[in-house]
């Protein structure tokens, strides 16, 4: 097989990689600010509810959640999905389980913000809401940046169980190709294609981080 | 009542659990005075400062801020805090300085300062930033509004705090031992920013450790311990003559120490 029709199909595997990267931050990273404040909640059941939702989703493979949500509606409720679930079903899944780490990440920051911030904020006025999203939230970014780096960058390699709900992402591809090539080249160059993806956003990151280092506390 | 009383504090009690803080505290000041709370630590002195500023809720006891009464007394006794509108008006009038200052280490200098007027107040960005210049260089720290918290000494730092609290226009400014996180040649330009601020009639409440400064600055003082008022009176009186045991004990330890 000539090599730019191997790299063609690999680049196509990895536009659907690339879309599930991205669905997957774009819903999954609010979604875990909502399960994080719920996690904290003063209205245990809603607190618990929260903490019952982290457990489950952190303590169970992604790959088998990925399978429950794909054949969830058929076996559980008859339903016939159309071709187009296959992506949504994945993107849910995705995004579930990613919110599951991130809320934690976000509490892990919240916390770690001093009473002090919350009392100035409150002798000056601010409402609740004021003071979570002006003065709360930029400090926890800045404190969970790192920890949240390791997320996104595990995110990218995680792309690759959508293989078993039969996406064509990238790994998809490459296997497809070795096994039709004899030949190892295509996982190699798919490896290659995830690295060089994780080092952009390793770049992102520091550069955000940089942009941040303007203070201290 | 008075009604030059700019904060008005009548029977107050709070228990955290069975641990009682304040036993029965009353106090009022008035338009222009500055009040200097002295008293050994565990006496309920920051909880007292807490329950003013709305930080911790009374058990019992009626608190107002001039003519506006932020709590009631329920049938039960019990402290009855006004609704929403009355705790947001509430706040407006007074000011807290902290002991660590809380400055909002990600905001400029400036920020820290007009953000409350801009985002509480409504006030117009450009008249709430011209303020905030004017309070910093009152402060001595004009050519620092660009500058985050963090580039700035201690004493810099809780000045930026007062400039903070004063730029809401408040009636009555509470100080929770500003200069007690301080090195104490850092605590000098503190305490000569309040001397000054005490000279242009500022109505102030003043927790302190600073004996010399709470006699010489202080109209009023007061001795507190185990959650009741000691002694007060003028400051010069019960700093040069205490006429109460425990206050003359606790006096002779600084006179030592």
């Amino acid at each position: 097989m000539d090599f730019s029709v191997m790299m063609g199909i690999l680049g196509d595997g990895f536009v659907l990689t690339a879309q599930i990267f991205a669905v997957t931050l774009v819903g999954s990273l609010p979604l875990g600010v909502v399960v994080a404040l719920a996690r904290m909640s003063r209205f245990k059941p809603l607190a618990w509810v929260a903490q019952l939702y982290i457990s489950i989703l952190r303590g169970t493979p992604l790959m088998l959640q990925l399978m429950a949500i794909m054949f969830g509606p058929y076996y559980l409720l008859g339903m016939q999905m159309g071709p187009d679930w296959k992506f949504t079903a994945c993107a849910i899944g995705f995004i579930i389980n990613y919110a599951a780490y991130f809320a934690e990440i976000y509490r892990s920051g919240i916390q770690s913000i001093p009473r002090g911030q919350y009392e100035a904020a409150a002798v000056l006025g601010y409402s609740r809401a004021q003071t979570f999203l002006k003065i709360v939230l930029p400090q926890v970014i800045k404190r969970i940046l790192p920890a949240m780096g390791n997320e996104v960058i595990t995110l990218v390699k995680d792309t690759s169980l959508a293989f078993v709900l039969g996406i064509a992402e990238m790994f998809s591809a490459a296997k497809a190709l070795a096994a039709r090539e004899v030949s190892m080249l295509p996982y190699a160059i798919a490896a290659l294609i995830y690295w060089v993806f994780c080092l952009l956003i390793e770049f992102i990151l520091n550069r955000l981080e940089k942009k941040l280092d303007y203070y201290h506390d | 009542m008075d009604n030059n009383a700019v904060v008005t504090l009548s029977h107050a009690k709070k228990a955290f659990g069975g641990n009682e803080v304040l036993k029965d505290l009353s106090l009022t000041v008035n338009r222009g005075d500055v009040l200097a709370i002295i008293g050994p630590s565990g006496g309920g002195k920051s909880t007292l400062l807490r329950c003013l500023t709305l930080l911790e809720t009374l058990d019992s006891g009626e608190l107002s801020y001039g003519d506006l009464a932020v709590t009631t007394a329920g049938p039960d006794g019990r402290a009855v805090y006004g609704g929403k509108a009355v705790l947001a008006e509430a706040k407006t009038r007074f000011g807290l300085v902290f002991q660590n200052f809380n400055l909002f280490p990600h905001y400029t200098v400036l920020k820290n300062v007009a953000d409350a007027p801009i985002c509480v107040q409504k006030r117009p960005r450009e008249e709430a930033e011209a303020q905030a210049r004017e309070l910093l260089a009152k402060m001595g720290l004009a050519g620092k509004e660009d500058m985050v918290p963090c580039e700035l000494s201690g004493g810099q730092q809780q000045r930026v705090a007062i400039a903070r609290a004063l730029a809401l226009n408040p009636d009555v400014l509470y100080f929770d031992e500003p200069t007690s996180a301080l090195d104490p040649e850092l605590t000098q330009d503190v305490l000569r920013v309040i001397r000054d601020l005490a000279a242009e009639h500022m109505t102030m409440v003043i927790v302190t450790h600073e004996m010399a400064f709470a006699r010489d600055v202080a109209d009023q003082l007061i001795f507190m311990d185990d959650g009741r008022v000691v002694e007060s009176g003028r400051a010069v009186d019960v700093i040069g003559n205490p006429t109460h045991e425990r206050t003359r004990a606790f006096l002779s330890r600084y006179e030592q120490g």
